[in-house]
């Protein structure tokens, strides 16, 4: 049998030592949690188990010394750090696990409960745990957005909508300190991965289709952005993003010194994770199967899968096996290799009709109703990602697709030029997205597409958590689209996320 | 069997119908109709029914597609192809601008029509990682039109990004002193179908700040003006695919030297 890793041991067998040594794979021993300002050693190579398997997260030139590193050092007041919701077990991200975990560890202590965005509304009693609530269930971090929007690319904007608040359960949207009239909007969302960032940040075509323009140009080096670093599309590059983040979910009092920009910038194009062995069918850099972050970190990002190499086609060799090959599996890993390879296929070709989704079918010219398949968003080889801007609403944020939450703000929108193309002149949503950035109202309820990779650490899902776990996902999208997934599709779909 | 026949003798009668249609220019307002044909991603048909001759044409091969829920202003001439994948004679080349006129949606099966599998079309761009050959010169004073939907500055993906890359690789290798981008708005009403239709004047001004705006993303540093017109005349670019109302409603990017 031949399950173990493979490809990984190009790392150096030092550092992989150390990692093992380390305890992190699947041991508590240093906690899998990193905490601001402990001072360990990332190793080049780290493994943590969740429930599908083994994430592995490579640091290209590590083992790096975290001491004194601004990613990992509390640098505000709140004595968070970067690391604090991006951590390395949850594909440098935060999944509500982890910070049910953390929360019953410290009684509510932990810096990642911080009063500013890691709880419900700062205005609440914050020893109390359903005033965390957001973050505990659906693993959301609050975030204050602007209004009115007041710039978007360097350039003025003026907002084409009016917003309300119809409900605020949280108190973060109504008051004197917040909402609207106090020029704040609170939303909630899930933290983004930190990591196989050259993905996100490269850029294919020189347009971006869906907004009708040539893609913006970075203030810093003048080169096109990508567009998909954050769910609203606030920051174009890294600068921004980490200023942003430091300001905000740091606390931090001074501005980052360019010496701590720099070393951020560094460390995030160094890292990559993805799932690295799947319980159900072992390594996923073996039996001809090519994934894993290895795989990730040796490839060139930004390739459109339909001209180059179709998305998730790394699992093509778990398709159809060598006799010799299959025969060293049992007939479980052998099926659960197959219904990855099969979840792939699904995934680029099962075609079902895409209706009334903006950045799809508006403004673009697709036409409403246009039949694809996963692959039309999630098109950019090895991430799954989109090769454009990947602004789109999906409906998760907004009514009438959005599922009913009680526990999030509510905002009646209304357009005070175009209608918006699919809901007309009053949008209900949960989250405008990129319409809070753009200042557009045919924007309202786009999200930015994200990297696929590393699912399997990170739940819930989509921007406000709606999907618990991955077959949530799948649920979702069939409610949406009314797909016809026979629930072996599903499965196949579940069961290749959970291998990315 | 019997269902092949029939559909076989239906497209040879409507087949011989567009014939006489060849070479005729074709306007219209109607709620579009999308049949729900699947040869694989992008192979759903559009179709369009003219109310005054009541003829049902195929549309699908407009650059912008149109939206279930609102009319469409249909512009085209009969193919010369007289193949109908779709169950109708097709318009190409053609033209769908969706208007703000609400439509009730509506979908049909495909009825044992193929439908088209997707291809490129001519008009599309490489990835940026794919070297743009140099043009040859003279590099002299050149003019380069885009085109729009009716009354809107949105670009059109696969033709005015083609257009826009095909100029800015030209632009790049021949070095203007500046740019000058002129917006044009057909704002001459006509009434089609029943519809008064003439475009916003101000889309002129639109459609040139919008192309204006891109032209300072692709090609940094060159100085760009903005010049906008109304009452736009048709042109002969053969880029407008000989539509006289497509050619109307354009943007031209002049390089001054």
């Amino acid at each position: 049998m031949h399950l173990l890793p493979q490809k990984s041991f190009v790392v150096p067998l030092a550092a992989l030592i150390l990692a093992v040594s380390g305890g992190a794979r699947g041991g508590e021993t240093p906690d899998r949690w990193w905490a601001p300002g402990e001072g360990r050693v990332l190793p080049a190579a780290l493994d943590y188990a969740n429930e599908n398997g083994t994430l592995r997260t490579l640091t290209v030139g590590g083992p790096l010394d975290t001491a004194g590193h601004p990613f990992f050092e509390p640098l505000g007041k709140d004595g968070r750090a970067c690391v604090t919701c991006h951590q390395p077990a949850d594909a440098m991200s935060l999944s509500a696990a982890s910070a049910q975990r953390q929360w019953d560890r410290t009684d509510g202590k932990d810096p990642l409960f911080a009063a500013y965005d890691g709880s419900n509304c700062p205005t609440l009693p914050q020893d109390k745990r359903e005033s965390h609530s957001l973050l505990l269930d659906r693993g959301l971090i609050r975030i204050e957005r602007p209004w009115p929007t007041k710039s978007f690319n360097g350039k003025p904007v003026k907002p084409d909508f009016t917003i309300e608040v119809v409900r605020d359960p949280n108190g973060c949207n109504s008051g004197p300190q917040y909402g609207p009239q106090a020029g704040k909007i609170s939303v909630y969302r899930r933290p983004r991965p930190v990591a196989n960032m050259k993905y996100l940040l490269a850029v294919g075509f020189p347009f971006d289709p869906k907004q009708g323009y040539a893609l913006p140009l970075d203030p810093d080096d003048g080169k096109p952005q990508s567009g998909n670093l954050m769910a609203d599309n606030r920051a174009g590059n890294l600068r921004i993003q980490m200023e942003d983040a430091a300001n905000t979910h740091l606390q931090m009092l001074k501005a980052l010194t360019a010496a701590q920009r720099q070393q951020l910038q560094d460390f995030e194009l160094r890292v990559f994770t993805a799932m690295q062995v799947t319980n159900g069918g072992g390594a996923v850099d073996s039996g001809g199967a090519k994934a894993g972050p290895a795989r990730l970190r040796d490839s060139e990002p930004g390739a459109l899968g339909s001209i180059g190499e179709p998305v998730w086609s790394e699992f093509k060799g778990w398709e159809k096996m060598p006799a010799d090959e299959a025969a060293m599996l049992t007939p479980e890993q052998l099926a659960f290799r197959q219904s990855v390879a099969r979840g792939a296929r699904v995934f680029r070709e099962k075609m079902f009709l895409i209706t009334d989704t903006a950045g799809i079918n508006s403004r673009i010219g697709f036409g409403n109703p246009v039949r694809n398949s996963c692959v039309f968003c999630h098109n950019m080889s090895q991430m799954g990602n989109d090769v454009a801007p990947g602004q789109v609403d999906l409906g998760t944020t907004t009514l009438p697709f959005a599922d009913p939450w009680q526990d999030l703000p509510l905002f009646r929108v209304t357009c005070t030029g175009r209608p918006h193309p699919h809901y007309g002149k009053v949008i209900y949503t949960y989250d405008p997205g990129f319409g809070l950035t753009s200042g557009k109202c045919a924007d309202v309820g786009k999200i930015t597409l994200q990297s696929m990779r590393g699912l399997s650490a990170r739940a819930p899902y989509f921007s406000n958590g709606l999907a618990k776990d991955l077959r949530g996902v799948v649920d979702y999208y069939e409610r949406r689209y009314s797909i016809g997934y026979s629930e072996q599709e599903k499965q196949d779909l579940v069961n290749l996320m959970s291998a990315l | 069997m019997k269902r092949l026949a029939l559909l076989g003798a239906l497209c040879a009668a409507t087949t011989a119908q567009a014939a006489q249609d060849t070479g005729a220019l074709v306007r219209f307002v109607t709620c579009p109709v999308y049949r729900d044909t699947d040869a694989g991603r992008k192979s759903g048909c559009w179709l369009a029914d003219d109310r005054d001759t009541g003829q049902r044409w195929d549309v699908t091969e407009s650059p912008y597609k149109p939206d279930w829920n609102f009319a469409v202003l249909v512009e085209g001439r009969p193919s010369a192809n007289a193949a109908q994948p779709c169950g109708s004679p097709a318009l190409d080349p053609v033209r769908t601008s969706r208007l703000d006129i609400p439509c009730t949606r509506h979908m049909i099966p495909a009825e044992g029509f193929p439908g088209r599998r997707y291809t490129l079309p001519r008009r599309n761009i490489g990835p940026l990682s794919v070297a743009r050959p140099v043009p040859p010169g003279p590099y002299v004073a050149r003019t380069f039109p885009v085109y729009f939907e009716f009354d809107k500055d949105f670009l059109v993906y696969q033709y005015d990004d083609w257009l826009i890359d095909n100029a800015v690789t030209w632009i790049r290798a021949a070095r203007p002193k500046k740019l000058v981008v002129t917006g044009y708005a057909a704002t001459a009403p006509e009434t089609v179908s029943g519809v008064k239709l003439a475009e916003r004047p101000e889309v002129a001004k639109e459609r040139a700040e919008t192309i204006a705006e891109t032209m300072r993303r692709l090609v940094p540093g060159l100085a760009v003006e903005t010049k906008w017109k109304t009452a736009a005349k048709p042109t002969d670019d053969p880029e407008a695919d000989g539509l006289p109302w497509q050619s109307q409603r354009r943007a031209e990017i002049r390089a001054v030297f």
